[in-house]
């Protein structure tokens, strides 16, 4: 099911470009401040906030929002408040697609802890990305280029569809390279309770419903296939 | 006239480039000990003394041959002449001082007065000359008249000569003469007390039959022996009167040794702090290549974290003295200098071309950085700048100061957020192969023309089929990328393969490459 609102909790740098990123992804962007200065500048720079606090009481969520179609993003400025509110969210919805950003490993691992679904460590991938450009820039570009460019090339999610033309076959039985110009990845296999691999990996799953497969490739070549796998 | 001729030689020698470099080649050679010849030259000087001492030591009880004789009394004593006389040459720059005196009395219409030149370079070169170092140099000369006996005992000055060349003595001495003051009172109050001593068992021992302390210079030897505690028991005093100058001196003795002792130990632990950041000085200038980092903070210490899985070592500059102290607490390489500042460079003599491998400028805010990269980018052009940017808005300014990749960490969660609420999966595998928090990483191999014939068959090979993926050829010349190429996709010398795949299955393929005469 595709998550078609979001909510972000905070303003400062941080959710300011997640604001700016993830607006042609959902219909509809909530912004949260937790005080009247902070919503004084999110108003003054264009964006529409409401006030929250870290009591218990979210029944604005509950009635505003399909909680199944909701992804959260808590990006407060202090680690403890938002691990709190990420604590806060989980205990009231089970549902909710929680992405959570922490300042330290040590606050990654609580985050975790606290419920939420993904955590982005921002120092940490601030750092990556330094090492990876000194290191080896080639290869940034590259997965710079995957991720963030709108055309050309593109990584791609593909959820098996129930009549999905893979179903019953082994990825070893697919050339993705020679019949789609596409690499695969990773996969998310259904049936082993979710768990990732890369495809470098060797193992030569056995493709079901519900599956996810990860696809690297031209974003039209990524199109078609996706036509394709919808049979 | 003289004064004339003599000017114009100095003005000759002064604009004279071979004798400037040579002048400049034995300064370094002598007294820079950044210059790498130095070392060499050290070790030589080290060889030679103790060679010295060796013949000394041989020729008491053997008969040493007139080849080695000659050696030791011509050969090494010439080579310390002419190292004392480059010394004397070098210590001061004379035509510069006469120049100058010249063109200070042209300026105040005066007529040139040699004397007053001449007497100012004497004196700068007796400055040399009377400096206990070049008095010991001297003294390590005279073994050359060794007809005269009694200087061949002068070869133990070379001993001394070790505190020129090693280090670590000339450190140990600098430590000791900060407490100059301490010990000149120690050994005035050890000779004070040696006097009084030496009178009192002279006067209370010496009329005595049974006695040893017959005469004066018995009492000062025994004096001497018991105020060091060593008590060789030779002498003793066998009246009650010596017995109780005895205890007191023991006593006194005991004093001397604790001062001497603490004063030591303080002046140790004073410099304690100093001779270990001279150290660390020493081992970044010995350093061949290094990154450094300008500024540290919790980014910084991430990016080390990453960095150190590499072989490179990382170097720091941190000003604030608190987050030097967590720098070094973490047991990374810290100085605690103004990264900005010219004089930093200048100080620890970093070589930026041969030296550096990147400069990462991680400070808290945008404006210490700029100011930073304006301050190394003065100092050279080449040296690849990263930059942290804190504010979106001050990325003009950063391209400005000359920073050549500049990361802003808003901008890429920004970024990282879109691709995790849309492709939560997809941000899983790409952020686990970012951090190498598994075995599964993307690597580069570098590849040469015409290897199209090795790479591709070494991938459809059992061992790395699927097991290796090419993500794509990135074309070094035209800066293109080819997405998933073809078994007949030519190579181009530089081009880089992007290759996917185990850690320890990349190595082993990049190492069948290039056993196989490729990468």
């Amino acid at each position: 099911m595709r998550r078609t609102h979001a909510l972000i909790f905070g303003y400062n740098e941080y959710s300011k470009q997640i604001l700016a990123q993830i607006g042609g992804n959902y219909r509809e962007i909530t912004l949260f401040v937790s005080n009247p200065e902070e919503m004084s500048v999110a108003i003054k720079e264009g964006w529409s906030a409401e006030l929250f606090d870290l009591s218990d009481d979210w029944s604005v969520i509950e009635e505003r929002f399909d909680i199944r179609l909701l992804t959260t993003f808590c990006a407060l400025a202090n680690d403890a408040e938002n691990v709190f509110l990420t604590i806060s969210l989980r205990s009231t919805f089970e549902s909710m697609l929680i992405i959570a950003l922490s300042q330290s490993h040590e606050s990654t691992l609580k985050m975790k802890s606290a419920g939420a679904d993904k955590v982005m460590p921002v120092l940490q991938i601030a750092a990556n990305m330094i090492g990876d450009m000194i290191t080896k820039p080639n290869v940034t570009h590259v997965i710079h280029d995957l991720l963030y460019e709108d055309e050309g090339l593109g990584v791609m999610e593909v959820k098996i569809d129930q009549h999905s033309p893979l179903i019953g076959k082994y990825l070893h039985d697919i050339d993705f390279g020679g019949d789609f110009d596409l690499i695969l990845l990773a996969m998310v296999d259904n049936e082993r309770e979710n768990s990732f691999s890369f495809a470098v990996q060797g193992y030569n799953h056995h493709i079901d419903k519900d599956d996810v497969l990860v696809l690297m490739g031209d974003k039209k070549k990524l199109a078609l296939f996706k036509q394709f796998e919808r049979g | 006239m003289l004064g004339k001729w003599i000017v114009e030689t100095s003005y000759f020698l002064q604009n004279y480039h071979p004798y400037r470099s040579v002048k400049n080649i034995i300064y370094n050679l002598l007294e820079n000990n950044h210059y790498h010849y130095k070392k060499i030259f050290d070790m030589v000087m080290i060889g030679l003394i103790f060679l010295s001492i060796f013949i000394l030591i041989r020729q008491v009880k053997h008969e040493l041959s007139p080849e080695w004789l000659f050696f030791n009394n011509y050969v090494i004593s010439l080579i310390f002449l002419v190292e004392y006389l480059f010394r004397l040459w070098v210590c001061s720059d004379t035509s510069k001082l006469i120049i100058e005196q010249y063109e200070h009395d042209l300026f105040l219409h005066r007529p040139f007065s040699l004397s007053r030149a001449l007497k100012l370079a004497f004196l700068k070169k007796f400055e040399f000359i009377r400096s206990p170092s070049a008095i010991i140099d001297l003294l390590a000369i005279l073994p050359f008249f060794h007809e005269l006996r009694m200087l061949r005992i002068f070869i133990l000055f070379r001993v001394l000569k070790l505190f020129r060349y090693a280090k670590s003595l000339r450190r140990l001495v600098s430590i000791l003469s900060s407490k100059k003051f301490e010990f000149v009172t120690l050994i005035i109050f050890t000779l004070t007390v040696i006097f009084i001593a030496s009178v009192l068992i002279y006067v209370m021992e010496a009329n005595n039959p049974k006695s040893p302390v017959n005469t004066l210079f018995d009492a000062v030897y025994w004096s001497v022996v018991t105020i060091f505690t060593v008590g060789y028991g030779d002498i003793i005093p066998v009246t009650s009167e010596g017995r109780i100058v005895a205890i007191v001196i023991i006593m006194l003795g005991i004093a001397v040794i604790s001062f001497a002792t603490s004063i030591v130990v303080s002046a140790f632990t004073e410099k304690l702090d100093e001779i270990k950041k001279e150290k660390w000085v020493d081992d970044v200038t010995r350093l061949k290549r290094f990154y450094l980092i300008c500024g540290f903070s919790p980014l910084s210490l991430e990016v080390i974290r990453r960095l150190s899985k590499g072989s490179i070592p990382i170097v720091i500059l941190e000003n604030d003295p608190i987050l030097y102290e967590q720098a070094k607490m973490h047991g990374f390489m810290a100085l605690e200098y103004n990264p900005s500042s010219m004089e930093t460079y200048t100080y620890l003599k970093i070589n930026f071309t041969h030296q550096i491998e990147a400069i990462l400028l991680l400070q808290d805010s945008d404006v210490e950085n700029v100011f930073t990269a304006l301050t190394i980018r003065e100092m050279t052009k080449h040296v690849p700048l990263y930059s942290i940017l804190h504010h979106l808005e001050h990325r003009r300014k950063l391209q400005m100061a000359g920073i050549d990749v500049i990361i802003n960490p808003h901008e890429l969660v920004g970024l990282m957020g879109k691709i995790l609420s849309s492709q939560p999966v997809a941000f899983e595998a790409i952020y686990a192969l970012r951090s190498e928090q598994t075995s599964i990483v993307i690597d580069e191999i570098v590849l040469t023309q015409g290897s199209e014939s090795i790479f591709y068959p070494l991938l459809k090979e059992k061992l790395f089929a699927r097991r290796l993926s090419v993500l794509g050829l990135y074309h070094h010349k035209n800066r293109e990328f080819r997405f998933n190429p073809k078994d007949n996709e030519m190579f181009r010398n530089g081009d880089v393969a992007i290759i996917l795949g185990d850690r320890i299955l990349i190595n082993e393929f990049k190492s069948i490459l290039l056993r196989r005469g490729i990468g």
